[in-house]
């Protein structure tokens, strides 16, 4: 009985009724800019945020603000992206990053 | 001396003819040790098997470079493990025809749980839901994912289905065996509670009914004293008398927990990159541990 209810304690069977909300953040290129999105994993806009651009060897290029509808948008032209960018985005309680490499940047360039 | 120019020309030839050879080499990369060894039986050096997570990371939480994901973006395969194991998969973009979940077949055996709980501010507490993901600890599991992975290098032509069906029913023959070595070794366990310094063993805990309560300790460390404390509680909640260390830790972090009582059992579970291949020789030394473990808690 005891084993039992030990390793019920491991196994939630169904959904954690908490609210479950972890920062999630995509950035898509169109070879012009790279669009940066961010929301809470329960759907919920971020409406404040910083975002920072960093270049392959962590140095920071640009830091910018969300807009209220959670989305930024970083000029390619605005920062040298020869060696991809590294997007991070910290609302205060929660960061996340991504991740764009020079090949996503060559692949929407048609290059 | 005219041998020796020709022998240096001819070795540089050969060290040519390799590196060639070695750039057109399929490569595969994995996000676990398991997996690790899994490619690399089916695959039998047919392509380099990478695991670019360097060795002191956990590779659940690595943070790749721009570089690495680059690497990663060219190779001819990437498997995962899924059931959320390594987040940074999550946080670029893989090519989606090159990528394999490993345990895709499997979504529903996973085990669900209830992993982080804070508040911001003066909001109310809550809890992020997640899954456990060490799935290959559960040897039937892991044969599942082993297929997976058979399946997928066969399709894309990285191994023949008549070179690999063979190398998979062998691997799979070893796991089975395993899995019925530890149905007996901790089949006799007389509901002995264990403690692990992290939560890594639910697919075990599930397979052989382990009672297994789980500790935030960072792994191979010293606790603090924190932390200690708090082990001295859940052991009088749990009457629990072993503790299962997912690497080893220094002497003094043993004598400690033995000290309360416990008897302690490295129990490595084959995530990181430990810089050698290892799953079925290494899961067999823990799960004989932990019997042996067991069997003293019993005797004493």
């Amino acid at each position: 009985m005891i084993r039992a209810l030990a390793f019920a304690s491991l196994v939630v069977a169904a959904p954690v009724g908490a609210a479950a909300h972890q920062l999630v953040v995509f950035a898509s290129v169109d070879c012009e800019a790279v669009t940066i999105e961010a929301k809470f994993s329960n759907g919920r806009v971020t409406q404040k945020g910083d975002v920072r651009v960093l270049d392959g060897e962590n140095n920071l290029l640009k830091t910018l603000q969300l807009e209220s509808d959670g989305t930024a948008l970083v000029p390619l032209d605005s920062v040298d992206h020869s060696g991809g960018l590294l997007i991070e985005v910290d609302t205060g309680h929660h960061d996340n990053y991504w991740i764009v490499t020079p090949e996503d940047i060559a692949r929407k360039c048609g290059s | 001396m005219r041998s020796l120019k020709r022998f240096l020309a001819f070795a540089m030839i050969m060290i040519s003819v390799n590196a060639a050879l070695a750039q057109d080499r399929p490569r595969v990369i994995v996000v676990n040790q398991a997996l690790q060894y899994f490619a690399e039986r089916l695959l039998d050096g047919t392509a380099d098997v990478a695991f670019p997570v360097p060795e002191n990371v956990d590779p659940s939480f690595w943070r790749p470079s721009i570089t690495d994901i680059s690497t990663i973006q060219s190779a001819d395969l990437i498997l995962l493990n899924g059931a959320g194991f390594a987040t940074w998969i999550d946080r670029v973009s893989l090519p989606r025809s090159r990528v394999v979940n490993t345990t895709a077949a499997i979504e529903d055996q996973f085990i669900v749980t209830e992993s982080i709980t804070h508040s911001h501010g003066s909001g109310d507490e809550h809890s992020h839901e997640g899954l456990a993901s060490y799935t290959w600890l559960d040897p039937t599991l892991a044969i599942a994912q082993a297929e997976a992975i058979a399946a997928a290098v066969v399709a894309r032509d990285l191994a023949s289905a008549e070179d690999v069906e063979p190398r998979l029913a062998e691997l799979r023959s070893e796991l089975m065996a395993m899995d019925q070595m530890a149905q007996i070794a901790l089949g006799e366990l007389d509901g002995i509670e264990m403690i692990a310094t992290h939560p890594r063993y639910q697919y075990l805990a599930r397979r052989y009914s382990l009672p297994v309560t789980s500790l935030e300790w960072e792994a191979g460390a010293m606790p603090t004293a924190e932390e200690l404390a708090d082990l001295e509680n859940l052991i009088a909640e749990t009457g629990a008398k072993l503790m299962i260390w997912e690497a080893t830790p220094p002497e003094a972090a043993l004598a400690a927990t033995q000290s309360l009582g416990l008897q302690n059992v490295v129990f490595a579970p084959l995530a990181r990159n430990s810089g050698q291949s290892a799953f079925v020789t290494s899961m067999d030394a823990s799960i004989k541990s932990l019997a042996d473990a067991v069997e003293t808690v019993q005797g004493d």
